[in-house]
């Protein structure tokens, strides 16, 4: 009887609303299943502790299984990250840009972005690299899924802002979304946020690259994002809709990110520093 | 045509897993109310609270997000024992060659496959008796035999109807991947209206479908006009528990971990959630009985498919309450 008082500890819905923030109307009556707690904003699915259990064993197992279930690492990343996720939001609160940033919360979308006003700025700009980075690789800035199981509002845009401002960090690291280059993303990413789903894509990602990618990966690669992942500064903290016009040179210095290192072997549609 | 005077018999889970229903209908006319759709008028879809017309849409959407996962995720939630529950419906089904039925609900084809396979099974066993009885035959009575030996398994026939057409689809699909392609039939229907005549089935099932449909009342009235008079409705259903430590955990995992499961597996944590809340919301086993002998069937009872397994030895072993 004990663990199931225990176990009803677990499956209980903790809310944390935060004062001040607007409680969308919504069913919040006491049902059994533990829907207590309010929507704390529009996707969000309120789950008991238990249930982000499973749901990180759950999505970490399938994640390895199909690495095409992009939403199972985002899942994985939203129920393990609270820790990582509050001290993110702590560094941006202490830095004035990205004070700015949780206050504005920005969104980089295709409906807030305009593509083609970044088409049209000059060569060696970061929005025109950022555009060209898109098109090579074929990806649109929409492919992000809503944040759904972090209980906590404004953690939710930091980790929504993450994920939007992944895309970017491949244009600043100069990496293609290759497996390869998605490591060295992850690599980076894994010492800027803390995240736990980063270092276990970090960790997990290599064990699938062939030896030759694996060495490259080892000897060259990985040293030099790390080495980037702890001297640059936290890449949360930029307003990045208000640096388009900036060149990219210049924004690479003052983050503190060193040009990559030149491999031939893998790195198909790398882009020009 | 007078009643059929075997007995019926309406199963249901004292341990909320699942419920069968049999109960013949007599041939005495069914009044049938007029559909009036109050526009506005509020029902629920799992713990919302919705318009009836809101429902309808909402629970099409549910099965057209898991249609193609609809399979899988049965086994993974039910640990496959949705399986052994469809063949013990079948077992008390008890078709025999020239049945006609009428399986609603029945989008991804689990139980009318397992009809047709009954069916062939009982025709082959048919022919090894008739076989046997007849040892020397002429090559001219041989052939004869083989000609006629055709027809019987033919009559038997089963359609399989659902609102909704992904689920349909992957059915076919099924359906050609096992090879059935005689006596099947596939039509996309309401519950609450269906597309056929009176007095055409001789079997209604519907398994685990009814607590989907927006006016159950309804469905099983037209359930009743459907079927032959003697006709049997068998319907296969999770209910309540009654047990209090069962029921929590019961509770427990249907809320914990089924909608975990959908995420992960299906990637979708809402439509599971609906799944589990709909099956709370279903009337217990006493008040569906009287809805069911309201739509004007007789003989109706229900039947418990328990499972009880006891750890750390995994026996299962049945109990039925009669």
């Amino acid at each position: 009887m004990a663990t199931l008082s225990g176990l009803s500890r677990l499956t209980r819905l903790r809310p944390r609303p935060r004062f001040g923030t607007p409680r969308p109307a919504s069913d919040s009556a006491a049902l059994p299943g533990g829907r207590s707690m309010g929507l704390l904003y529009p996707d969000h699915i309120p789950t008991s502790p238990l249930q982000k259990m499973l749901l990180a064993a759950g999505a970490a197992c399938m994640a390895l299984y199909d690495p095409y279930r992009h939403d199972m690492v985002a899942v994985l990343g939203e129920t393990t990250g609270h820790q990582a996720l509050q001290a993110l939001r702590d560094r941006m609160r202490r830095d004035p840009e990205g004070a700015q940033i949780l206050q504005e919360r920005p969104r980089i979308q295709l409906s807030t972005l305009n593509l083609n006003k970044l088409r049209t700025l000059p060569e060696g700009s970061f929005g025109r690299e950022y555009v060209h980075f898109l098109d090579v690789n074929r990806v649109s800035p929409d492919t992000r899924a809503p944040t759904r199981f972090v209980d906590d509002e404004e953690l939710a845009y930091v980790i929504q802002r993450y994920r939007e401002v992944h895309d970017l960090l491949h244009t600043l690291l100069g990496m293609p979304t290759t497996i390869l280059g998605e490591i060295v993303v992850k690599w980076f990413e894994a010492i800027q946020t803390g995240l736990p789903m980063c270092a276990l894509g970090a960790a997990f990602g290599p064990l699938r690259l062939s030896a030759k990618k694996l060495k490259v990966l080892v000897s060259d690669l990985i040293p030099w994002a790390v080495q980037n992942g702890q001297n640059s500064r936290c890449v949360l903290n930029l307003y990045y809709e208000q640096r388009w016009e900036q060149p990219i040179r210049a924004l690479r210095e003052e983050l503190g990110i060193t040009p990559p290192p030149t491999v031939h072997t893998g790195l198909t549609k790398s882009l020009k520093l | 045509m007078a009643a059929r005077s075997s007995r019926a018999l309406w199963r249901l889970s004292g341990w909320g897993w699942s419920q069968a229903l049999l109960c013949p209908r007599l041939c005495w006319g069914s009044a049938r109310l007029l559909s009036t759709d109050k526009p506005g008028v509020a029902t629920h879809f799992g713990f919302e609270t919705v318009s009836e017309e809101e429902k309808g849409d909402k629970v099409y959407q549910v099965f057209e997000s898991v249609a193609k996962k609809y399979d899988v995720m049965n086994d993974s939630m039910s640990l496959g024992i949705h399986r052994i529950w469809k063949d013990l419906l079948l077992e008390k089904m008890h078709p025999f060659p020239g049945t006609k039925l009428l399986d609603v609900a029945g989008g991804t084809g689990d139980i009318a496959f397992r009809f047709i396979n009954y069916v062939k099974a009982q025709n082959q066993r048919q022919r090894q008796r008739e076989v046997k009885s007849r040892q020397n035959l002429s090559w001219d009575e041989i052939s004869k035999w083989y000609q006629n030996g055709q027809g019987p398994s033919e009559e038997s026939h089963v359609v399989v109807c659902d609102i909704n057409k992904e689920m349909l689809k992957v059915g076919k699909q099924k359906a050609k991947t096992l090879g059935h392609k005689k006596g099947l039939a596939w039509v996309v229907g309401d519950a609450e209206e269906l597309p056929f005549d009176d007095d055409k089935f001789d079997i209604y099932t519907i398994a685990f479908g009814i607590r989907n449909v927006t006016h159950i009342d309804r469905a099983l009235q037209e359930a009743y006009r459907v079927l032959k008079p003697g006709g049997r409705f068998l319907c296969l259903e999770f209910s309540q528990v009654n047990n209090p430590l069962i029921s929590r955990l019961y509770d427990l995992y249907s809320f914990q971990v089924i909608p975990v499961m959908g995420e992960v597996i299906a990637g979708d944590w809402k439509s599971y959630q609906y799944l589990v809340e709909s099956i709370r919301r279903f009337p217990p086993q006493e008040e569906f009985k009287e809805m069911i002998e309201d739509a004007g069937f007789q003989k109706v009872t229900y039947e418990s498919l328990t499972t009880e397994f006891t750890w750390p030895a995994t026996t299962s072993h049945w109990i039925l309450a009669a």
